[in-house]
């Protein structure tokens, strides 16, 4: 009887021991994207995305060490950068000036992203292509916009064909579009032609306007933009509203209307209790 | 009333020495107040974090406090000034009674706001940087006026009798003696002396009643400017005025029984003072009812999904044991037991008062923290427990000792001076005899 007992207690033991060695195993699959950016032809950086896939839902993956990596995925020469995914998953690496040898070696690159495995996660990899390009903003006076895209051949920039690009003005939560229009693409000299029709648009106090041309998750070129500054906007004269009186102002700028009522009931009320008080001085000086 | 001597009106209503009871009853109000003040010297070293106020319910029972005693406060009002003004002359030896309710009633408010800023030296702040569109700053200036037209209420009707006072010597100990004779030794019962006296009185009953008003209307808007479930309400002045109104002559019912049976008042504070004053609780109650009906049933019919979750959990969630309390203590009970002529009897009377007055209380809590609880827009990554408010020691201490603290100024009040004004006593008995002639 007790051999049985033992038995199924070793059973129950083994099974126990197994799924927790199970669950210590289990990981779940990292999954890396790259992004490369290209702002106003000045400012060039990585964007690695990390995510993965629990219970059928992707969640982005907080705390992942990434290194990014130019033209190869191993080499201590070719390392651009370590970064750390934030909430979102992202990790950002600004392009550092010790690449710049590599960079200008050719005119296309293959950039790499690396994780290092953890105890939750397998190493994991991505690439991306990029070839080089940029985007160049001319302006007409009767307020027209040229765009061109331009891919780096060799030595020489060649225009690009049959890319899709917006136009648009910045502001300050997003960009708005120049016209109706949402989307270009560019023709056989690599421009685009877009009217500006935002008259008296508010620009700064000098009427300036920013106009920026996008490329958006090309799969040859990344994410490109140029920015132009153009004086086509209204000249906004602020105004200062923090002396005017109003209910929300602050202490001694009420409304007139305010200040009268209150100090009025105040100063009648307290002229009745002292009227009041001279009263009990004529009450006392009556019964001396 | 019956036909009374002068000397012997006097006599029954000259202050009297506290005795075994009333020194119990002394004693155990200081032992509150000692313990209130502990605990207070106990937040002030450790800040408010001794409180259960949170970033959800950042006003506690000091506010419910508060507004208890700003409501209490305006049975002064309502006894001294709109009966007076008129005419009902019934309400006379409750007239004092209602007077020193009202005073020490708005003295312990001004000192629980302060309690509840945590920091009482940066109360000069609210001076040096206040905003006259806040309506806090309406409240520091109502509340001090109210404070005022209150003390002078008092004082004025109590000169003639401080001239009595001073004639009894044998019956004063000396330092209450150099009070009478500091307060009115200049009080010689001159015609003009009286004239003056009943005009000032005639003056504060009309200035004290939009005062009053003024007083918790502000209060209200002390919550009825801020945009959220169960205060976003047009009604709010109104129905903070009938609740105070109720509070108040139930604090008075309680008062007249007790001074009625402790200091043998019984010709002066009569069944017929029970059975009106009774009428005007219930009248009151059901005045205080109707506006809880407007503001509960509309919004409850409409149910709108912000006011939902503050709605539920008072009819029937987490707040709806205190709530049913409250509105069946502070309202139907009362009104069940003062409608009929038995019930205006002193001893039913004085329970009703007591179930107004500590129904009102708990009706104060449920209009403040409740709907902190449940704002339009939820806080992020707070922690559980801020969900949820439970008063601390500290609260409890401090407030019960405010509680202790009012009763014992009118306990004072009452050893030191007449509680039923003695000269208007005279006097009107003086013309009852004339009108029966």
């Amino acid at each position: 009887m007790n051999t049985i007992k033992n038995k199924y207690i070793g059973v129950i033991l083994l099974s126990f021991f197994s799924i927790v060695s199970f669950a210590q195993d289990a990981k779940n699959d990292l999954m890396l994207s790259m992004g490369y950016y290209n702002n106003n032809n000045l400012t060039q950086y990585l964007v690695a995305h990390a995510k993965t896939k629990i219970d059928g839902k992707f969640q982005m993956v907080p705390d992942v060490t990434v290194k990014f990596y130019i033209n190869n995925d191993s080499a201590a020469t070719n390392l651009l950068g370590t970064a750390i995914t934030n909430d979102k998953g992202d990790a950002v690496l600004m392009m550092p000036p010790s690449a710049k040898a590599e960079w200008m070696k050719s005119a296309k690159h293959t950039f790499a992203i690396v994780s290092t495995a953890s105890k939750l996660y397998d190493e994991a990899k991505a690439t991306v292509d990029v070839s080089k390009a940029k985007l160049k903003i001319d302006t007409t006076d009767d307020k027209k916009l040229i765009v061109t895209l331009l891919e780096l051949k060799d030595t020489a920039w060649v225009p690009v064909k049959a890319v899709d690009l917006k136009v648009a003005i910045k502001r300050l939560d997003g960009d708005l579009n120049v016209n109706e229009t949402a989307t270009y693409t560019t023709d056989s000299t690599g421009t685009i032609t877009a009217e500006f029709k935002r008259d008296s648009l508010p620009g700064d106090k000098e009427g300036n306007l920013t106009l920026i041309a996008k490329v958006e998750d090309n799969d040859i070129y990344g994410n490109l933009t140029a920015e132009r500054v153009v004086k086509w906007g209204s000249k906004f004269q602020y105004v200062s509203q923090f002396d005017r009186r109003t209910l929300f102002a602050r202490r001694g700028h009420s409304p007139w209307w305010l200040e009268l009522l209150a100090y009025a009931i105040v100063v009648s009320v307290w002229a009745v209790l002292i009227y009041l008080i001279g009263q009990i001085r004529k009450i006392k000086q009556l019964g001396v | 009333m019956e036909n009374l001597e002068k000397e012997q009106i006097v006599q029954d209503l000259l202050p009297q020495e506290f005795g075994k009871q009333g020194k119990i009853w002394v004693a155990c109000l200081i032992a509150l107040c000692v313990i209130g003040f502990i605990a207070y010297c106990h937040q002030l070293s450790k800040g408010l974090v001794v409180t259960a106020m949170r970033d959800y319910a950042s006003w506690g029972i000091y506010i419910s406090n508060f507004v208890f005693f700003v409501a209490i406060s305006l049975v002064g009002s309502l006894i001294t000034a709109v009966l007076r003004l008129t005419d009902v002359h019934w309400s006379t030896p409750l007239t004092r009674i209602a007077e020193i309710i009202a005073v020490s009633a708005i003295t312990f408010a001004s000192i629980i706001i302060v309690v509840d800023m945590g920091r009482p030296d940066r109360f000069y702040n609210l001076f040096l940087h206040g905003r006259l569109q806040s309506p806090i700053v309406w409240d520091v200036i109502v509340i001090t006026t109210y404070f005022f037209i209150s003390i002078l209420l008092l004082y004025f009707p109590l000169l003639p009798d401080l001239k009595i006072m001073l004639k009894y010597k044998d019956r004063t100990s000396k330092w209450m003696y150099k009070l009478y004779s500091f307060l009115g030794s200049f009080w010689k019962d001159k015609p003009e002396q009286f004239k003056i006296t009943d005009k000032a009185i005639n003056i504060l009953s009309i200035t004290i009643i939009p005062v009053a008003f003024s007083i918790h209307t502000v209060t209200s808007w002390l919550f009825a400017t801020t945009y959220r479930p169960g205060w976003d309400s047009t009604n709010f002045g109104a129905y903070f005025i009938s609740g105070a109104f109720l509070v108040g002559s139930g604090g008075v019912l309680v008062a007249m029984y007790v001074f009625r049976s402790h200091y043998n008042l019984k010709k002066y504070i009569t069944y017929d003072h029970f059975d009106k004053m009774g009428k005007v609780v219930v009248m009151l109650a059901l005045l205080y009812l109707y506006f809880n009906v407007n503001e509960f049933l509309v919004p409850a019919f409409k149910m709108k999904k912000p006011e939902e979750e503050h709605l539920r959990g008072l009819f029937t969630g987490e707040f709806a044991p205190i709530f049913w309390f409250a509105i069946t203590t502070s309202m139907l009970l009362p009104i069940l037991i003062l409608v009929t002529k038995k019930g205006r009897r002193p001893f039913p009377a004085f329970i009703a008062g007591i179930l107004v007055v500590i129904g009102s209380w708990f009706k104060r809590y449920i209009i403040v923290t409740p709907t902190l609880l449940h704002p339009f827009l939820p806080m992020r990554d707070v922690p559980a427990s801020y969900h949820h408010y439970f008063p601390t020691w500290e609260e409890w201490a401090i407030c019960i000792g405010s509680l202790a603290g009012a009763l014992l100024v009118i306990t004072f009040f009452a050893r030191i001076f007449p509680i039923i004004p003695i000269h208007e006593t005279i006097t009107e008995t003086e013309e009852h005899e004339h009108d029966k002639k």
